[in-house]
C-alpha cells in the first residue's frame, strides 16, 4: 500500500533518533556534572525542556545540539557530527502527521514509536489489536469511540487504522506478539458477520513469521483479569529502553522508567506463559468462529 | 508434540516465573546487553561483575563461538539438522538465524524446560519459510525422552548437530557425562556435537561463580579443560579441538582475548 515518494527516512520517522539523541546527550550532561538547569540555560530553555529533549520527546534545533556539546566539553568532531546529523533525522516529519487533523498529540507519539519499533507486545482484553483489524471491525470500533463525529471524521479514522497495518507488510516489519484475552474473540463488535471476517483475519495474520497471537482463555489467566490492555515497544538499539503504552479513554500513558518497565514486563510474561501456545491460536479461532 | 504448561513449582501464579530469585538466562541476557532481565537479575549480576568484571566478554565472546560453529556446521560441514538444547532468551544471532543465513531450509529443534524461554521462543525465535524451527519443552536430565522426540521431528537417518551452549555447568561431572554420553550415543553417524562452558583457569571468575552459587540461583560449575576434553570422548575432534571461545576458528579480524570459557566441536564416525 505504501507510495513510492516515501523516503525511508518517512517511513522510519523521526522517534527513534530523538530517543538515541536525547539518550546520548543525557549521558554527556551527567559526565560533565552539569545540571539540567545550567544546560537549559545554555541554550535560553527550561529545565523541562531538557528534559524532554532527552527522554526523546521532541524535536531538535541542530544549534541547540551544538551549543549543549560546546558546554559538555565534546570536541571529537566525528561524535558532533554524528549527532548533528541525528538532529536533522530527529526533525524529519513521519508519515503520520498528515493525519494531524484527526490525531491527539499522543496518539501521533505512539505511532512513532509503533514504526520505530523492532518487537511490540501487546496484551488486549477488549478490542482485537489495531494491526490487526478488518475495515469493518475498525469502522465499529472507531464508531463506539466516535459516535456523533461527522462521516469523512470517522472515514479518516478507519483509514488511519489501516495504513498502520503497512507497517506489517513493510520490508523490514517487527515483530508483532499479542496475547488476547477469549472475551475479546468471542465480543461480536459490528455484528456476528463482521466479527467472523475479523477472527478469519486473525487466522490469517497468525500464519506471518513476525506475527505471533497467543489467546488466554476463560479457563485461565488471572493476570488477564488483573489489569487492562497495553503494550511494551522495544527498539533494536540497545541504548533505548523499552515503552510501556495504556491507552485510556481521554489521553495516554507512556512509561519508559526501568521500574515500571519491568512490572509491565514481567505481567507480559507471566500473561505469555499462561497463555495457550502460538500453534493452537488457529484451531481455537476455528472453534469460536463455528460457535458463533 | 510438545508438553505443554508441566507443572511448576516455586511460583505463586503457576507460570513458572519467579522475580525474586536470579535467573541464569535473564542475568546472561543482562551481561549481553538485553532488555530482558529483572532487578533481581541485575543485582546478582553487578555484584558478578564487581569481582569478575571479565564475564561480559565471556559472554559475548562465548556467543561468538556459537555463531562461529553454526556456521562452520551448516557450511563447511553441510549440516541441515540442529539440535540445540538449552536455549536462552533471544539474543542476536540465534541458531536458526546463524544457519539459514548459510543454508535456509535448515531445520532447528530447540529445547528448554523454562516456561520464560519458550514462550520467547515460540514468539520470536520463528524460522524462515524455506526451513523449520520447533519448540520442545523438555529437561535434558531425561535425554532418553528429548530424543524420543526430536526423532520425530528430526531425520536421524540424517546428519544431526548437537549443541549444548553453557549448559553443562548447571551439572556435576556424575550428572553431567552420562547426560552427554546418552546423546551423543542418540546421534547418528555422521552427526555432530558442540559445546562451551565456563572454565576454572582464573581466580576472579572462580570466586565471583561461588558468590553465584550462593545466591539462590541454580548454581553452576566451572570446570578444567580437562574435564571439557572427556565430554567429546568418542568423537574426532574438528581442528583445534578442546580450546579457549576466542581461539576456536577465529574470524580473520577478531582481536586476541584471553578468556576463561572453553569450546570444541566433535564428530560422530
Amino acid at each position: 500500500m505504501s507510495s513510492d515518494d516515501e523516503s525511508p527516512a518517512e517511513i522510519s520517522g523521526p522517534t527513534v533518533p530523538r530517543m538515541i539523541l536525547g539518550n546520548r546527550l543525557r549521558r554527556f550532561r551527567e559526565g560533565a556534572a552539569i545540571s539540567p538547569d545550567r544546560a537549559g540555560w545554555e541554550i535560553r530553555a527550561s529545565r523541562s525542556k531538557i528534559s524532554r529533549m532527552e527522554n526523546g520527546r521532541v524535536g531538535f534545533k541542530e544549534r541547540d545540539v551544538t551549543d549543549l556539546l560546546d558546554l559538555y566539553g565534546i570536541t571529537d568532531s566525528e561524535t558532533r557530527q554524528s549527532l548533528t546529523s541525528l538532529a536533522r533525522q530527529a526533525n524529519a516529519p513521519g508519515w503520520w502527521t498528515r493525519y494531524g487533523d484527526i490525531m491527539t498529540d499522543w496518539f501521533e507519539e505512539y505511532l512513532g514509536l509503533e514504526t520505530a519499533a523492532s518487537v511490540i507486545r501487546t496484551f488486549e482484553l477488549q478490542f482485537v489489536n489495531g494491526l490487526f483489524q478488518t475495515e469493518a471491525y475498525a469502522r465499529a470500533v472507531t464508531l463506539l469511540g466516535n459516535g456523533s463525529a461527522p462521516a469523512e471524521d470517522i472515514d479518516r479514522r478507519v483509514s488511519l487504522r489501516l495504513k498502520r497495518q503497512d507497517l506489517l507488510g513493510g520490508p523490514n516489519p517487527p515483530q508483532v506478539w499479542t496475547v488476547v484475552d477469549e472475551g475479546a474473540l468471542r465480543r461480536p463488535v459490528g455484528g456476528r458477520a463482521v466479527m467472523r471476517s475479523q477472527l478469519e483475519q486473525l487466522i490469517e495474520v497468525a500464519a506471518l513469521r513476525h506475527v505471533t497471537i497467543q489467546v488466554v482463555p476463560f479457563s485461565r489467566g488471572g493476570h488477564a483479569a488483573a489489569g487492562g490492555s497495553f503494550t511494551v515497544l522495544r527498539f533494536s538499539d540497545p541504548d533505548v529502553p523499552d515503552v510501556v503504552y495504556i491507552e485510556q479513554l481521554t489521553s495516554a500513558l507512556y512509561l519508559d522508567k526501568r521500574e515500571d518497565v519491568d512490572h509491565y514486563l514481567e505481567v507480559m510474561n507471566h500473561l505469555s506463559t499462561e497463555a495457550l501456545p502460538p500453534a493452537q491460536t488457529a484451531r481455537f479461532l476455528a472453534e469460536i468462529i463455528k460457535e458463533m | 508434540m510438545t508438553q505443554e504448561h508441566s507443572p511448576t513449582q516455586g511460583d505463586t501464579a503457576g507460570t513458572g516465573i519467579d522475580t525474586t530469585v536470579p535467573h541464569s538466562a535473564r542475568i546472561w541476557n543482562y551481561w549481553l546487553g538485553g532488555k530482558d532481565n529483572y532487578a533481581v537479575d541485575r543485582e546478582a549480576g553487578d555484584q558478578y561483575l564487581e569481582i569478575f568484571p571479565g564475564i561480559k566478554v565471556v559472554a559475548r565472546s562465548s556467543r561468538g563461538f556459537l555463531t562461529r560453529a553454526v556456521r562452520y556446521l551448516a557450511g563447511e560441514a553441510g549440516i541441515r539438522q540442529f539440535l540445540d538444547i538449552g536455549t536462552g532468551l533471544p539474543t542476536a544471532d540465534n541458531t536458526h538465524e546463524v544457519a539459514q543465513r548459510v543454508a535456509p531450509d535448515s531445520k532447528i529443534v530447540y529445547v528448554d524446560n523454562d516456561p520464560l524461554v519458550l514462550a520467547h521462543a515460540r514468539a520470536l525465535l520463528t524460522s524462515l519459510p524455506a526451513g523449520v524451527c520447533e519448540y520442545l519443552d523438555a529437561d535434558i536430565r531425561n535425554p532418553e525422552a528429548i530424543l524420543d522426540v526430536a526423532a520425530g521431528l528430526l531425520d536421524f537417518t540424517r546428519p544431526v548437530a548437537l549443541m549444548l551452549m553453557g549448559i553443562m555447568g548447571h551439572f556435576t561431572d556424575e550428572e553431567a557425562y552420562p547426560i552427554v554420553d546418552r546423546l551423543v550415543a542418540g546421534l547418528p553417524s555422521g552427526g555432530y556435537f558442540a559445546l562451551y562452558d565456563g572454565a576454572n583457569t582464573n581466580d576472579a571468575f572462580n570466586q565471583a561463580q561461588e558468590g553465584y552459587n550462593n545466591s539462590g540461583a541454580v548454581p553452576y560449575h566451572l570446570r578444567s579443560p580437562e574435564q571439557f576434553t572427556r565430554f567429546f570422548r568418542g568423537l574426532e575432534m574438528v581442528e583445534p579441538g578442546v580450546v579457549p571461545v576466542p581461539l576456536w576458528r577465529p574470524d580473520p579480524d577478531a582481536e586476541p582475548v584471553e578468556i576463561y570459557s572453553y569450546c570444541g566441536v566433535g564428530r560422530k564416525p
